[in-house]
């Protein structure tokens, strides 16, 4: 590309042969500012990368240096047939979607009204992020207190409020661990969308409502025909890196609940963690983590390929 | 705008229902935090939990401070998140001085895809390969670890943030620093970024909280109470059996001391800065 460059220019006007050495030197300049990122890039992102492909293809132990090999396709065997596997990809889906919904309707919800003309909208800004830059750890620590069924906050008003007839251990219940966590989980991660509607909202120009409503829309034609269309750049896109987000995050699973009880929380990224950190079986872990890698990708595509269509058409 | 009052009235209302409640939804849960950390012990453990204190107290913050590792761990952490932080800022200045200014360069092309890239590869799935890396370069449970980690996944993000601040600086300054014999790394130091140090502070307070924050890596790579960071270490308190909630909430509190100072200082960016980037795509 910019040997293309040179060469046009070159050809074009014979230019001094101080503008061709000072480009090129600018272009050595330029490649020297970018070695640093590059290097953690290729050391710590591009190499781990490769090795987890080609230690999914190995045997591998992370304490018993003996276990080495060539394993073909074991270690996918090996997560296969593993009875886990299909009841935490079942996990991973409900918590990744029930998450990106419940997100994104409260992101809406509270964007649009924090759009409006009133008084103390900072402040009421500022308090809605604040979820989002707590640490998982501490939130979901927070949280367990709050759900907690003998001493609890949350069970002592549903129970008062005559919700609920006996207090009830959300996090330690096979039925209720997965979809309190994710209750969590939207909690805290619904401010980014909020923020990022938010921007959105106010670009959308405000003539565009006064004349709709000049032509006799009501509010919520307006909000179908005017808002919702401008948002949906901003939509696919969060929605799009949320679902990525979500699906891989271990964090709130494993402060929470460890993928237990029973199993019943245990999405891929906790199964991924234990093969590796408690079975030590790192081509498992490998295996199971290339998967997930190829699901990601195949996403990313469909994604970048709908959004590319769109801009052609 | 042809709306009635009642009209305006309702609309009014809604919007301060709506955005009451969320305030509520959103800052309730650190409210009992506080309170439960203010409780003694017997309050704490009480089947009717209320927001009164009959008799509140310092000592659960007294017992945290001086009788545990927290202030270790605490230490731990702001080591590491302000190294990363500083390491990942002085990478990045060079990085997005680069794609801003010489951006239709093939190696700015090639390095700008290159993080675009991995801004999406979460770091779980290379969780396996990091540990293993770390461990032949003998570096488990020191803070270059996570150091090193935290720095790889934060510059992607805090290099496109920078060079959303230096598209502003205009060329021109440049051009004239450079007349007047003023070196490139001298331009960056001297006129580029106190030009853009709103936005090179927003972008640090960002790195520091998503240090402060991380989980995962500070969980699997440190293994030794000394070199423990804050965030896997409060999980430690909380004990298999027996819970002191009084604790650990106390814990908690102080935890989050640090992230809120950043924030109160983010906060004005938030709007601009960040959802730039997410409106853009």
């Amino acid at each position: 590309m910019a040997a293309v460059e040179h060469a046009t220019i070159a050809e074009a006007a014979p230019a001094p042969r101080g503008m061709l050495f000072r480009h090129a030197r600018m272009q050595r300049v330029a490649a020297l500012f970018l070695a640093p990122a590059a290097a953690f890039l290729l050391v710590l992102i591009a190499y781990p990368l490769c090795n987890v492909l080609w230690l999914s293809f190995r045997y591998a132990n992370l304490v018993d240096p003996s276990t080495v090999g060539f394993a073909g396709f074991d270690n996918y065997d090996t997560i296969l047939s593993d009875e886990e596997f299909a009841p935490a990809l079942w996990h991973t889906f409900t918590w990744t979607g029930l998450s990106v919904a419940g997100e994104y309707a409260l992101g809406l919800a509270s964007a649009i009204a924090l759009a409006q003309p009133i008084r103390g909208r900072a402040i009421f800004r500022g308090i809605v992020v604040v979820p989002w830059v707590i640490p998982i750890a501490v939130a979901g620590l927070n949280w367990i207190w709050l759900l907690n069924p003998d001493y609890g906050l949350i069970n002592s008003w549903m129970v008062r409020l005559g919700l609920l007839a006996h207090p009830r251990d959300w996090l330690g219940g096979i039925d209720t661990a997965l979809l309190a966590v994710t209750f969590v989980n939207v909690w805290r991660s619904f401010p980014f969308y909020t923020i990022s509607i938010l921007a959105a909202l106010q670009a959308i120009p405000p003539d565009l409502h006064e004349a709709a409503a000049m032509d006799g829309a009501g509010p919520i034609r307006r909000f179908l025909v005017i808002t919702m269309p401008h948002l949906k750049a901003v939509s696919l896109t969060l929605i799009f890196l949320h679902i990525i987000w979500t699906a891989i995050n271990f964090d709130f699973i494993w402060v929470m609940t460890a993928g237990g009880p029973l199993n019943s929380s245990q999405t891929l990224p906790v199964m991924i963690y234990k093969y590796a950190m408690q079975d030590h079986d790192v081509g498992a872990a490998c295996a199971l983590a290339s998967m997930s890698m190829s699901f990601m990708a195949a996403m990313f595509f469909m994604y970048y390929y709908s959004v590319r269509r769109k801009g052609a058409r | 705008m042809v709306v009635s009052r009642s009209q305006n009235l309702f609309r009014a209302t809604l919007t301060y229902a709506t955005l009451i409640f969320f305030c509520f939804f959103c800052l309730f849960p650190f409210l009992w935090m506080l309170d439960t950390a203010l409780k003694p012990a017997a309050e704490v453990m009480s089947d009717r939990p209320s927001f009164l204190i009959a008799a509140p107290t310092l000592e659960n913050f007294e017992s945290i401070l001086f009788d545990s590792d927290f202030a270790i761990y605490f230490r731990n952490s702001l080591i590491v998140a302000i190294a990363s932080t500083l390491l990942t800022l002085t990478v990045s200045v060079f990085s997005s001085y680069a794609l801003s200014r010489w951006g239709r360069y093939a190696v700015a092309k090639a390095v700008g895809g290159a993080l675009l890239v991995s801004q999406m590869i979460p770091g779980v799935l290379l969780l396996v390969p990091l540990y293993v890396l770390m461990q032949r370069l003998g570096l488990l449970s020191t803070y270059w670890a996570l150091i090193l980690v935290y720095c790889t996944f934060m510059i992607p993000l805090v290099t496109f943030m920078l060079k959303g601040f230096f598209d502003g600086v205009p060329f021109e300054l440049e051009e004239a620093a450079e007349m007047d014999g003023c070196s490139r790394v001298g331009f960056i130091w001297r006129i580029l970024l106190p030009l853009s140090a709103p936005g090179v502070l927003a972008t640090s307070a960002f790195a520091f909280i998503a240090a402060w924050n991380e989980f995962m890596f500070g969980y699997v790579l440190i293994n030794d109470d000394g070199h423990r960071t804050l965030t896997p270490g409060i999980m430690l308190f909380r004990g298999s059996h027996q819970t002191n909630w009084g604790l650990l909430m106390a814990a908690s509190v102080l935890a989050v001391v640090p992230v809120a100072i950043a924030f109160v200082y983010l906060q004005r960016f938030l709007v601009e800065g960040l959802s730039a980037g997410a409106v853009k795509g």
